[in-house]
């Protein structure tokens, strides 16, 4: 079993600190800040696939964690550039781009071992796929960037992966596309094309995919997304893809700070407070400043 | 909130006609009942209001004032039934109950509430399991079943916007046809509201595959403790700063009242598929389960019922359940039709290999309904057996099923009582139910004693306390078992960042803090009480 | 109220409910939802848990009845859609009906309710005050009488009553309960059920005003000892050996129950006799042939059905109705699991409020059933049912009308069922 002694340690009682992941998406929420720097533990410590759950530590890479599952036919609802980690995943808190069927990152944080403020570890959630024994810190943590906790070990839910899956894209409309395909794990709109992710059972992908090609799609590669991400507010910027039903923008101008409502911002500060008083945590950044 | 009628001498409290305006949504009249109230007060005839009018106790007077005599209830009749929920708490006081429509409404009862410094509870339809809602300490019970309305559907984006007091089973009905339901189903579906699921973040059979009630919440206006009013999460993805609403789903009341709940719909499968499993022995059932989630596959539910489950329902809904089956495997596929095709084949052979003896697919919806009535009634027909039960709630690692069942029978059999299962197997999700007679002598403690172990096992074999019914009053006590007081502290973070005064729903959840009144579990066995 | 304390306090050792009963219910809340009292109000008091709640508080923990107490009790209308939601088989029938029977003793009903009641048991006097509500009714005048009465009467009020002439088989095979208000208001009714019958070759006879009014809505009202005195004169006069065939779902009810009642053994073989008129027909073979004949012979019209809670929470027959129908019309079900319409026999009168919110949400189940299936025409078996939806502009038949036109729109068609006993193809079983 992984021991996070080290990392309480390492976190100590005082002093500003912020624990780094891949350092893949390091400006999300603000700068870092010249503050001490730690790390999470890696490795994978078990996982089992009749269970569905795998336990790791949080500086793993999503490449790592995604070889040890694939190889059992599994996978994780997280996503990140190459080099990502587990922990940088879940504080970023964006969900993966095929989210119709693997779910959302909010879902995916079943047990979160961490070091709080004062230095001490506690624990997070649990350990089985379904519980509501007491509040729910996990949901709390995912897209926090870091500011109410140190995450060393997680307890992540896996599911099977599909057996088999297609993008398809073509300039159809994408109410027509929507309506004719079940659970699509991916629907992205340019303004013009409508592209799809399917997948599933391969006799299923197939059908899909004749059924999408007589509407007039066709097979393509994943596309690749800019890599800047805003709120969906009912317009397409120019070179901008919508994720539908996620909410999201992908587009390549950097996004103004998002409109935060007081009332939000009062109750979002008072969790930080409660959390870290001393502000030690990841000084720089303020979850409030992510768009999307 | 004060103003100067509130100064005049306290005369008694005397209320006019006991039924309440049923139809009195029209706020316009009592506005003008109101100004004309104050007027009568204002030149000192007070006394022309006669006994409808005086009222002693100020937070009633505020709470009449916020909104109208017919929704603030005192009656000692009101105020007993709304000291309990489903659950077997036991000495609960609630204080005023106040019936809310709108937001506003449920925002003045909080601010009137607090104020007083009184605390608050939000109750549904009290089916709750745990003793979320019961009250301590005579709070104001905010009452949301009147807040019924499915306010939009957005068939294209797959949302609905739903009041609090909406009925589970009334939104996919009302959804019926167009092809979208919503997915989480608790046991109690046709009565429990879909502001009691946000509050207990809520399960249900379905939730194998589609996940509990936080996954399908998307946001949620809130009446916070202190009154204001925010909107947590958003329509589509996130909203900026913390998961609030994920922090929010699951509080159990304790972080502030939902008013306006956004909802997700799921598309209906375009093909479901329900098989029915029985075998000689239950681990062979159990371990079944573990090995069709290893193979690869998740169906939409995997459910276990045990012999003395399938002994008492299958006389009531003919379902065909073996009556010589040690138990049966509900497992239900759903998706596109070849996938379902093929799994089918695939959870034949993994049955045949754990030693099912047969394996019946359900030839149409007829059948399925009848397979699935039996699991639905399954509570119902054991109250035929045995006048009381008590139904725990643990979730334990599902590799480990059939060793920890096993235990459960010994240490339920070793006090002399007895314990059906009928449980959500896929999840891991144990329901042990203990039947007995609560006017046997000591029957209680021993049933008491036997929950506590059931807990304790599960909590040991890797699980954790509730998988589904929420901690409330009931499993308060056994939070150490599972969390340190490091890790409680984290929680108490959360709660504390919601609810400053600590006022809302107190003394549930965290074992430290406040305790609650005189409430007690399982205390006594008059005639009658049931547990 | 009018009752003094002391009165009530009396009353707190006289509701005799039977423990086992009232222990039964677990709190669970599954009958929320199939009360129509709570679907109204959101409020706990009036719903089933909370009725047998507060009676427990007044049977178990001396409590004094207070006014909150009485409306609880008061504004159940005694539907039972909470018994067949109930999973642990709680006898809420039972409870309600003893603890009505405990405050009838304690407090006077209304006037008018006393009067409408003791009218029901005087049939000519009933007929006479019908035909002057039905001049007033032609002439314009409702608008005179207490608007809770216009809303619960029929839209157009027979003046006068057909009769047919009697069956000439003595002793007819089946009598047909004719009941009281039913008689005078819905005779067309009565009439349907006996071409039915007819048709297929079941000789009828009809109960008649010897035999008169069930007793049941003295019963609701917890009247006990008149609920019996109709009980045993109803038995008595219709003594034999045949069936009793009952068009009114309440009545058929009531009558079921005379056995439980009365606890004698002819009133027990007499409740065996009674059977509702769908539930007999359902089960004999004569209807069954008689249809095969005529399949096809008219065109399919769609109905809406509309269970009344005395035949499916009371009697648990309401299958019976689309049993009957099925091969002739195309049935259309209500989403809403049989929650009552608020007629309620009398309720709607006592509780015009709740009645008319049950009424709206029936009013709009039916609208979603006419929006899926195109059906306009609801059927109900329950003259109490049908009366208070048609007085809410939805049109209303009891399945035997629908019936008995397909049977007569057949025999209009042409002579097929004249030849076809002719020649011997319809067997109408001796």
């Amino acid at each position: 079993m992984m021991n996070l002694s080290q990392l309480a340690n390492d976190v100590g009682e005082v002093g500003a600190v912020c624990v780094r992941g891949g350092g893949t998406r390091w400006d999300v929420g603000g700068a870092a800040g010249d503050v001490q720097v730690v790390m999470a533990p890696t490795g994978i410590d078990s996982f089992d696939p009749a269970e569905m759950t795998v336990v790791v530590g949080a500086g793993t890479t999503l490449s790592e964690l995604a070889d040890a599952l694939a190889a059992r036919g599994q996978e994780v609802a997280l996503d990140g550039p190459p080099g990502a980690t587990i922990g940088g995943a879940l504080m970023v808190g964006r969900s993966p781009l095929r989210r119709g069927r693997l779910g959302e990152v909010a879902d995916v944080l079943l047990q979160a071992d961490c070091v709080g403020a004062d230095g001490q570890v506690f624990v997070a959630g649990g350990p089985t796929v379904k519980n509501v024994s007491g509040y729910d810190l996990c949901r709390l943590l995912v897209g926090s960037l870091g500011t109410l906790a140190v995450v060393g070990r997680v307890i992540l839910r896996t599911r099977p992966m599909p057996e088999d899956s297609a993008w398809m894209s073509g300039e159809v409309p994408l109410k027509v596309v929507l309506q004719s395909v079940y659970r699509p794990a991916t629907v992205l709109w340019d303004g013009r094309q409508t592209t799809v992710r399917v997948e599933g059972h391969g006799a299923d992908v197939n059908n899909e995919v004749d059924l999408l090609g007589g509407l007039g799609l066709e097979r393509v590669d994943q596309p690749v997304l800019p890599r800047e991400r805003d709120r969906w507010s009912g317009f397409l910027p120019s070179g901008g893809v919508l994720e539908v039903g996620a909410g999201v923008v992908h587009q390549l101008e950097r996004p103004s700070p998002p409109a935060v409502a007081a009332g939000v911002r009062v109750l979002g500060d008072r969790m930080r407070e409660a959390f870290d008083p001393r502000r030690r945590f990841n000084p720089g950044r303020d979850p409030h400043r992510v768009a999307a | 909130m004060e103003s100067a009628e509130r100064c005049e001498p306290a005369v008694g409290v005397i209320r006019s006609g006991i039924l309440p305006e049923v139809n009195s949504t029209k706020r316009v009249d009592q506005d003008w009942r109101s100004t004309v109230r104050k007027r009568i007060d204002g030149i000192g005839l007070g006394w022309i209001r006669g006994k409808t009018a005086v009222i002693g106790d100020p937070l009633e007077r505020d709470l009449v004032e916020a909104l109208g005599r017919e929704r603030v209830v005192t009656g000692s009749g009101a105020r007993s039934l709304y000291s309990r929920d489903g659950s077997v708490t036991r000495g609960g006081s609630a204080g005023i109950v106040c019936f809310p429509e709108t937001t506003d409404d449920v925002a003045a009862c909080v601010t009137v509430a607090v104020s007083h410094g009184r605390a608050f509870v939000a109750r549904g339809a009290g089916t709750g399991l745990s003793g979320g809602a019961v009250p301590c300490d005579e709070p104001v019970m905010v009452v949301t079943t009147r807040m019924n309305s499915i306010y939009e559907v957005d068939l294209d984006r797959r949302i609905a916007w739903v009041g609090p007091g909406v009925v589970n089973l009334d939104l996919s009905r009302h959804l019926s046809g167009t092809g979208l339901h919503f997915a989480p189903d608790p046991s109690s579906q046709q009565a429990c509201t879909i502001g009691g699921n946000v509050a207990n973040n809520s399960g249900g059979p379905h939730c194998l595959l589609y996940g509990v009630t936080s996954a399908h919440v998307l946001a949620i206006e809130v009446v916070l403790p202190d009154g204001e009013v925010v909107l947590l999460g958003a329509e589509e993805g996130r909203s900026p700063g913390y998961d609030l609403r994920g922090a929010f789903v699951g509080g159990e009341g304790t972080l502030g009242i939902a008013t306006r709940i956004c909802v997700r719909l799921t598309e209906d499968p375009p093909e479901v598929a329900t098989l029915l499993l029985d075998f000689d022995q239950i681990e062979g059932a159990a371990d079944m389960v573990s090995a069709v989630i290893a193979s690869g596959i998740v169906p939409a539910a995997l459910e276990i019922m045990d012999k003395r489950v399938i002994e008492a329902v299958e006389p009531f809904v003919e379902a065909g359940y073996p009556l010589d089956a040690a138990a049966v495997l509900i497992v239900e596929l759903d998706g596109l039709p070849d996938g379902v095709a093929d799994a089918i084949e695939r959870i034949k052979a993994i049955g045949l290999d754990h030693g099912a003896r047969t394996v019946r697919v359900a030839k149409d919806d007829e059948e399925r309904t009848r397979i699935w009535k039996g699991r639905k009634n399954a509570f119902g027909a054991i109250a035929v057996i045995k006048p009381d039960y008590y139904l725990n709630d643990t979730v334990i690692p599902r590799t480990r099923l059939a060793e920890v069942l096993m235990r459960i029978y010994e240490v339920v059999e070793e006090r002399q009582l007895m314990v059906m299962n009928v449980f959500h197997a896929g999840d891991g999700n144990l329901h042990p139910l203990i039947v007995f007679d609560a006017r046997e002598p000591g029957v209680m403690e021993r049933v008491l004693e036997a929950g506590e172990e059931i807990v304790r096992i599960s909590v040991e074999a890797g699980g954790v306390l509730s998988g589904e019914h929420g901690i409330g009053l009931e499993k308060k006590r056994f939070m150490h078992m599972q969390f340190s007081p490091a890790d409680l502290e984290a929680q108490d973070q959360l709660r504390r960042a919601f609810d400053v005064r600590g006022l809302a729903n107190p003394a549930k959840v965290l074992p430290t803090g406040a305790s609650c009144g005189h409430v007690t579990n399982l205390e006594r066995a008059p005639k009658g009480t049931w547990v | 109220m009018t009752t003094s304390n002391q009165q009530r306090k009396e009353l707190s050792t006289l509701l005799g409910l039977d423990d086992e009963g009232l222990a039964a219910c677990v709190q669970c809340g599954l009958c929320l939802p199939h009360c129509p009292t709570y679907r109204a109000t959101g409020d706990e008091r009036w719903s089933p848990r909370g009725r047998i709640s507060l009676m427990r508080s007044v049977e178990w923990d001396n409590v004094v009845p207070d006014d909150e107490w009485h409306a609880a009790m008061d504004t159940c209308v005694q539907c039972l859609g909470c018994v067949t939601a109930c999973p642990s088989g709680v006898p809420y029938e039972e409870l309600i009906n003893t603890t009505r029977s405990a405050i009838a003793v304690n407090r006077r009903l209304p006037l008018p309710l006393r009067v409408g009641l003791w009218l029901l048991g005087k049939p000519s006097l009933l007929r006479s005050g019908s035909r002057v509500l039905a001049v007033f009714q032609r002439l314009g005048l409702m608008r005179l009488m207490p608007t809770n009465l216009v809303g619960a009467l029929p839209r157009r009020i027979p003046m006068k009553a057909p009769r047919r002439p009697p069956q000439l088989v003595d002793p007819a095979e089946v009598t047909l309960f004719t009941g009281c208000v039913m008689d005078v208001w819905q005779p067309e009714v009565h009439a349907a059920v006996e071409d039915v019958l007819t048709a297929i070759g079941v000789s009828v006879e009809r109960s008649g005003d010897r035999v008169g009014c069930c007793g049941a809505l003295h019963g609701h009202a917890g009247l006990d000892s008149e609920a019996r005195r109709h009980a045993k004169r109803v038995v008595s006069t219709l003594s034999g050996e045949g069936p009793v065939l009952v068009d009114s779902a309440g009545c058929g009810a009531a009558l079921k129950r005379f056995g439980d009642l009365l606890g004698t053994p002819e009133a027990r073989a007499f409740s065996d006799r009674v059977a509702d008129v769908h539930e007999w027909l359902a089960e004999d073979p004569r209807l069954a042939s008689f249809e095969v004949s005529v399949a096809g012979a008219t065109g399919h019209e769609a109905v809406i059905v509309q269970d009344p809670c005395h035949l499916r929470h009371a009697q648990g027959c309401h299958g019976a109705v689309r049993e009957v129908l099925k091969r002739h019309v195309d049935l259309v079900e209500l989403d809403d699991d049989g929650i009552c319409c608020g007629a309620g026999g009398a309720y709607s009168l006592i509780q015009p409020k709740l009645a008319a919110d049950a009424r709206e949400k029936k009013v709009a189940a039916v609208a979603r059933a006419t929006s899926r299936s195109g059906a306009t025409l609801v059927v109900s078996a329950n003259p109490g049912c049908s009366m208070y939806l048609g007085a809410a502009g939805l049109k209303v038949r009891h399945p035997m009308e629908v019936l008995a036109q397909v049977f007569q729109s057949h025999r209009a068609d042409s002579s097929k069922l004249g030849k076809a006993v002719a020649e011997g193809e319809v067997d109408f079983g001796g």
